[in-house]
């Protein structure tokens, strides 16, 4: 699928939009109209959802073609069906490496796109959507989009290269979601908690603390996941994609192989 | 002659009677309705730590639920919500006993205290635990649990399918894909069932992750072939030939672009620029409007119709109504009783409950009477 200049532009505004949707508690400085009360992440979760209609549907529109639509359904549906496997055990988040190699095989913007499309279908499947969807599609999404905007690898390498990518991006996904939730995980009244009063450097601190503490075994736990099921799993995948891009005529990123 | 006169006075077929969108039983209530209710009792609760509203509220919006949920899968989420919610105030509790700040008052009993060095930004786990503590986390992480069960029964009320049925025809696309989605994930069980009944009929071991793999690629397989057939399905049927053959236009792109740059410089300016709240909010207020109009514009070159759309009735408009008044009396309470909405830390008190209350918990539960009765075998 190849991405119109059009759909660039939306994409690199989201990108500004998410990057902000993410670090909010790091931006706020005090006396602003939103301080760190209970009603930013309503906010958010009223905003986020008109970001990512405008950006999808732009894409939908030019981008999207009839095979690469089914194709898009198909894919979710798998992802939406693997992501109970693992859910909530010790990190285990089965998910990503599927948006990742159809990133990989597609291009950048159908990574977007079924990054999206897979999460708000597996909310959809198990009654999960709430406040929390958005930043979790958002994120997928720019799982996506980066897998498609790796350089060009062949054999070996290309997978060795997208373990990688799936470790880095596990751990990035992890505390970006924890730092758009730290406020509401730990309350305003702990020594370790968000104070909108200090600034964003006292904050980054005690966040890489609370990280540290709380989450490095559910980030270890996803990268892992992700690094193992790349390994395993990329290179017979791959062809199928790419065999599938082929003959369904999907106008894919690169071909090789 | 007269025939035909006698025929006209007492015709055969009868003609039916009068029927109205707002039969009143078995019918679903719009989903968007639902969800516009739950995310105003959410927005309501946002607004307090008073624990005795909160639990007035949670007891409405469950009742609701009760009273107005099917036999489909999706309803019976509500318990899960519930967990969720306990496990907020359990984690909440848990960080407040071992590093809380709130360490004046009443002491409870007292944790051993161990000091972190520099590096740990010179924290202290453990000390004294004090009933203005454990009084502030129950209420400060009730708050969020009500909000968390406001959103369930979203998720328990409205159905998902339908719900997905009515989105702007500018999703019309994703919507597409994400029906493919729902439709195409039990079909995958299928196939899994099928490739591992091959694979032992051959002789082929079924333990191990040798075995996996052979399950998993040749469902994947299965899976992306089902993708390229449904492809050249909808082709030869047409899809996509409905467009108006215009692309969108170039004013529209550029207006949707404009609109999302001023909904993330309003976001912006609310977060991060003292004292300009109002210019934030215009900023944002208007780009969503940009948006919305913007979207519609697009949407219009699709000539999509909707096979028997779900009706926009009286019920639904009580429902919404209900949220929204729900919004406004918690709004109006936050204003004139601060002390009543967000009472003090310390010292610690009883909550007061303002008769205004009661009033925003019986409008949360209007919706429990004021809806139809969904049908029974709802799927």
């Amino acid at each position: 699928m190849r991405t119109s200049r059009r759909s660039v532009v939306m994409l690199g505004i989201a990108g500004v939009m998410a990057l902000m949707a993410f670090c909010w508690p790091l931006l706020i400085s005090p006396g602003a109209a939103l301080q760190g009360n209970s009603l930013t992440p309503l906010v958010f979760a009223l905003i986020l959802p008109v970001v990512l209609g405008v950006v999808v549907s732009e894409l939908g529109q030019h981008d999207l073609e009839v095979s690469s639509l089914a194709m898009l359904g198909v894919l979710s549906a798998v992802g939406a069906a693997v992501r109970p496997l693992g859910a909530g055990t010790a990190g285990i988040e089965t998910v990503f490496f599927l948006v990742i190699l159809a990133g990989r095989v597609f291009g950048p913007g159908f990574g977007f796109v079924l990054g999206n499309t897979t999460l708000f279908t597996s909310a959809l499947l198990t009654s999960g959507v709430g406040p929390w969807l958005p930043y979790q599609m958002l994120a997928a999404g720019f799982v996506g989009l980066g897998a498609g905007l790796l350089p060009r690898a062949r054999g070996w390498l290309e997978v060795g290269m997208l373990a990688a990518y799936g470790a880095v991006a596990a751990f990035i996904f992890g505390a970006l979601m924890d730092l758009a939730f730290w406020p509401f995980a730990l309350g305003g009244e702990s020594q370790l908690s968000f104070d909108p009063d200090a600034g964003a450097l006292t904050n980054l601190h005690h966040f890489a603390l609370y990280n540290l503490a709380t989450s490095l075994g559910w980030n270890l736990g996803r990268a892992l996941t992700n690094v193992a099921l790349l390994l395993l799993l990329a290179p017979p995948l791959l062809r199928v994609l790419r065999r599938a891009a082929r003959r369904g005529n999907l106008r894919p990123a690169q071909l090789d192989s | 002659m007269t025939r035909q006169v006698a025929r006209v006075e007492r015709p055969i077929v009868e003609a039916p009677a009068p029927t109205s969108h707002t039969r009143l039983v078995g019918r679903t209530t719009h989903p968007w309705g639902w969800w516009g209710w739950a995310l105003g009792a959410a927005v309501a609760v946002s607004l307090t730590r008073n624990l005795l509203l909160l639990t007035l509220v949670v007891a409405a919006v469950v009742w609701v639920v009760l009273a107005r949920r099917t036999a489909a899968p999706w309803a019976r989420s509500v318990g899960a919500y519930f967990t969720l919610a306990l496990m907020v105030i359990g984690v909440r509790m848990f960080f407040q006993l071992t590093v809380g700040g709130l360490r004046e008052g009443t002491v409870l009993f007292t944790l051993p205290e161990v000091q972190l060095p520099a590096w740990a930004a010179g924290i202290s786990l453990g000390g004294p635990v004090t009933l203005e503590a454990v009084l502030f986390t129950i209420s400060d992480a009730g708050r969020l649990a009500a909000m968390l069960i406001c959103v369930g029964a979203a998720n328990a009320l409205a159905n998902p399918r339908r719900a997905l049925r009515a989105v702007p025809p500018a999703l019309y696309e994703l919507s597409v894909a994400v029906v493919i989605a729902l439709s195409v994930a039990p079909q995958l069980i299928e196939s899994g069932v099928r490739v591992r009944r091959a694979r032992r009929l051959r002789g082929g071991a079924s333990r191990g992750w040798r075995a996996v793999t052979a399950v998993v690629i040749p469902v994947f397989e299965d899976a992306i072939d089902r993708s390229l057939l449904l492809a050249a399905g909808m082709e030869s049927r047409g899809y996509g030939r409905t467009h108006d053959q215009r692309r969108v236009g170039r004013g529209t792109s550029v207006m949707l672009m404009g609109a999302l740059m001023c909904v993330t410089l309003g976001t912006f300016i609310l977060l991060g620029v003292p004292g300009s709240g109002r210019w934030g909010a215009l900023a944002l207020g208007g780009g969503v409007v940009a948006t919305v109009v913007g979207l519609r514009r697009s949407g219009r070159r699709l000539a999509v119709t909707r096979y028997r759309p779900d009706p926009w009735g009286w019920p639904e408009a009580v429902v919404l109504g209900c949220g929204a008044t729900a919004i406004a009396i918690a709004g109006w309470l936050a204003h004139t009783q601060p002390n009543a909405m967000l009472p003090p830390i310390s010292p610690a008190a009883w909550p007061t409950l303002h008769p205004a209350m009661i009033v925003l918990a019986l409008v949360v539960a209007i919706p429990a009477v004021a809806t139809p009765l969904p049908p029974r075998d709802e799927r």
